[in-house]
């Protein structure tokens, strides 16, 4: 780097103004009310190397291609239930699971357009995956961003170093559009400027040339789907990326409470006269039940040894992994398979002893429910706060877009947490993220 | 082996009109190992696109749009049904652990598990003869009665109260059997003298679907007609619909199932 730290984060604030004023926001709901907030950006990036990020992109290929695999073997053949490498009640009595995809061939055969894979780094410098997020994870649009801006207001901290440019995000998933796109246009559509990741769909619609569009714009018609301009015009699309979940989708054929959704749209994802990215269904392969056999998937579909490791998982399901977790319960963490970002995380250290019958009671009778993991002793990384700089845990979220062949993208989303003491990185508990480089040589 | 004839009437009155009424149906009776379908005739109205498929269980759907303004949406459908309910309807054991799991409406709450532990052990019996046993104690327990309970009212909300109809018997039924681990499933159709359609359940009999009443505590003879199967009702939701306007909604329905004598 041909600047020093001073100047580089002397530039910190400015960065972060700018950021505000493009409203690169995110959204959340805290007690059933909207806040909107910023998402602090530190100015220090999270630097991989090339090797390093060699590795972690052969390893990112590999799981993301036999989660593929494995959504479209449970929505068909369901092979591996057959030949009892995974516990069928994980797939079925998981809420992810959708009966209704079974059978469904998505066009182009892709079911995971867009995995955002959670990875952290233990102290002694190996990488795990934590989550794998493959209904519609967000966040690529942060690390994009954020990189323009700095090139912009900081271009000394770019000279010199071989840093892979991130801007090609939308032309990767443009290619994703156009491969799996059945005849018309691409849309994004969006719940609309309440979601907490707004800012991201205006700002890939502008950047990929597809148009953002709710889900009063769209209709269907004699079994296709149809964009409806201002004018009245008529357009046919053939690749909806859907920023809102699977139940919200179609009314007529999920949740008929809902609102929102485009009625028979799904019946014509059936038909193959449209692509839905990413695919519904997909979170019958990103429960965190289900993470605990990724590795076993890998080697099934694949044949191959997984290249990237699970942190070390137990599922009090089986009896040994039960017992396992009730006597080592104290160095384990705890999670609830039903929730999400950050939520039903419970430290097994930071129960009172009360509490901790409690849990164990309920460990016991809702076994299905809980998975326990070691908690990893994360690689901290340094943050600029108060004008110096502080180590914090952080994650990363890899992107993996799939087309012909996997693409991981070269950079990601690093998110911290700023408070000193806690693991818990999501932006939805007030984390802050940085932008992420790869090193090209 | 009976041949029965049919006929299937739906109608929705709106207070208000209604348009964009975009609707999903099964109320289709179609061939299989049990029963053959012959001089179908079916007849929606109003409607200005529509197309059949089947759904992710093997069930006839129609799905399509009435555009226009319309103040009542009918569905008719006629035919004659051929049954031999010693057909063998099959399954492969490892697509069928789907029918295993509990699911919003069969999830077993307190009063169906507790009832559960009141029962003889079963350990001895055959899936099927569980199924039969578990029938006969609930039909004991429980009482028709029509009005008490809803679409969506779930197996245990019914079971609560000790009453329902033949939706909540079948819900109850395929908790109780999902508490035994075995697969099971939720049947829509017709049978003669109900005046409005059935419902029942088929439990997997090693690789047999067979299907029982639990309404009438009885093995289904030749005088059921199948519409559709799933995990529940909600999988064989007769009329799924959504539209703008209407106002307060109500449904008629009129099933009429007679022999057809020799």
């Amino acid at each position: 780097m041909a600047l020093t730290e001073e100047e580089l984060c002397s530039q910190a604030g400015s960065v972060n103004e700018q950021l505000a004023r493009y409203g690169v926001k995110f959204g959340i709901y805290k007690n059933g009310e909207f806040h909107e907030q910023l998402f602090p950006f530190d100015v220090i990036p999270r630097v991989i190397g090339h090797e390093e990020f060699s590795y972690l992109e052969r390893g990112l290929k590999q799981r993301v291609t036999a989660l593929n695999e494995f959504l479209r073997d449970i929505y068909s053949d369901r092979k591996i239930i057959a030949d009892g490498v995974i516990a069928e009640e994980f797939i079925y009595s998981g809420s992810g699971y959708i009966a209704q995809c079974d059978g469904v061939s998505p066009p182009g055969g892709i079911y995971s357009h867009i995995s955002g894979i959670d990875l952290v780094q233990g102290k002694n410098g190996s990488w795990y995956v934590l989550e794998d997020n493959l209904r519609i994870p967000s966040g690529a649009s942060y690390p994009m961003i954020a990189r323009e801006l700095c090139m912009r207001s900081i271009p000394g901290a770019f000279t010199g170093s071989s840093t892979e440019d991130n801007r090609n995000y939308p032309e990767l998933l443009r290619h994703v559009m156009d491969y799996v796109n059945t005849g018309g246009h691409s849309v994004i559509l969006t719940p609309g400027r309440f979601n907490a990741a707004y800012f991201e769909h205006s700002y890939f619609a502008e950047r990929t040339g597809a148009r953002l569009v709710t889900c009063e714009d769209l209709t269907v018609e004699n079994d296709k789907l149809y964009f409806i301009d201002y004018s009245g015009k008529k357009e046919q699309v053939g690749a909806v990326y859907r920023r809102i979940s699977d139940e919200y989708l179609d009314p007529v054929n999920f949740n008929r409470q809902s609102l929102i959704g485009i009625p028979h749209i799904f019946d014509i994802y059936r038909k193959g006269n449209v692509a839905l990215i990413n695919s519904p269904g997909n979170g019958a392969a990103d429960d965190k039940g289900i993470y605990y056999f990724v590795p076993r998937m890998v080697k099934y579909y694949l044949g191959e040894e997984p290249i990237l490791q699970n942190a070390p998982t137990y599922l009090p399901y089986y009896d040994a992994d039960m017992s396992y977790v009730l006597e080592h319960f104290d160095s384990l963490v705890i999670k609830d398979v039903a929730e999400a970002g950050g939520y039903g995380v419970v430290f097994g250290s930071k129960l009172s002893s009360g509490e901790k019958e409690n849990f164990k009671a309920m460990l016991r009778s809702e076994p299905r429910r809980f998975i326990a993991q070691e908690v990893i002793d994360f690689r901290d990384i340094d943050i600029y706060e108060d004008g110096q700089r502080v180590p914090r845990k952080a994650d990363l979220r890899a992107f993996v877009l799939m087309s012909d062949e996997p693409v991981v993208w070269k950079s990601g989303l690093t998110r911290f947490s700023r408070n000193p003491d806690s693991f818990i990185v999501n932006s939805s508990q007030g984390g802050g993220f940085k932008d992420t480089w790869i090193l090209s040589e | 082996m009976r041949r029965l004839r049919y006929s299937y009437h739906m109608q929705l009155n709106f207070e208000e009109p209604v348009r964009e009424h975009n609707f999903k149906l099964r109320c289709f009776p179609s061939t299989d190992a049990r029963q053959k379908i012959s001089d179908e005739r079916i007849k929606i109205y109003p409607v200005h696109f529509s197309n059949s498929e089947r759904d992710s269980f093997g069930n006839m759907c129609i799905y399509g749009t009435a555009k226009q303004i319309h103040s009542h949406f009918s569905v008719d459908v006629t035919g004659t049904a051929e049954i031999d309910i010693n057909g063998r309807i099959t399954a492969e054991p490892h697509k069928s652990g789907i029918f295993k799991y509990e699911t919003p409406l069969t999830r077993a709450g307190k009063s169906i598990r507790e009832f559960h532990m009141s029962l003889d052990p079963m350990n001895w019996m055959s899936h099927y003869e569980r199924a039969l046993y578990m029938m006969h104690e609930l039909y004991d327990d429980f009482t028709y009665s029509p009005g008490t309970t809803g679409i969506a009212t779930t197996a245990e909300q019914s079971f609560e109260f000790r009453r329902g109809v033949c939706q909540d018997y079948a819900h109850i039924l395929l908790a109780l059997c999902r508490l035994e681990r075995i697969p099971c499933r939720y049947v829509a159709g017709m049978i003669p003298g109900e005046g409005a359609t059935h419902a029942w359940t088929e439990v997997l009999d090693g690789d047999i679907w067979r299907p029982i009443d639990p309404t009438h505590n009885r093995e289904c003879g030749d005088t059921y007609i199948k519409f559709s199967s799933g995990r529940d009702a909600q999988d064989c939701a007769i009329n799924q619909g959504v539209f703008y306007g209407g106002g307060r909604q109500v449904q008629e329905v009129r099933v009429v199932v007679s022999e057809i004598l020799p």
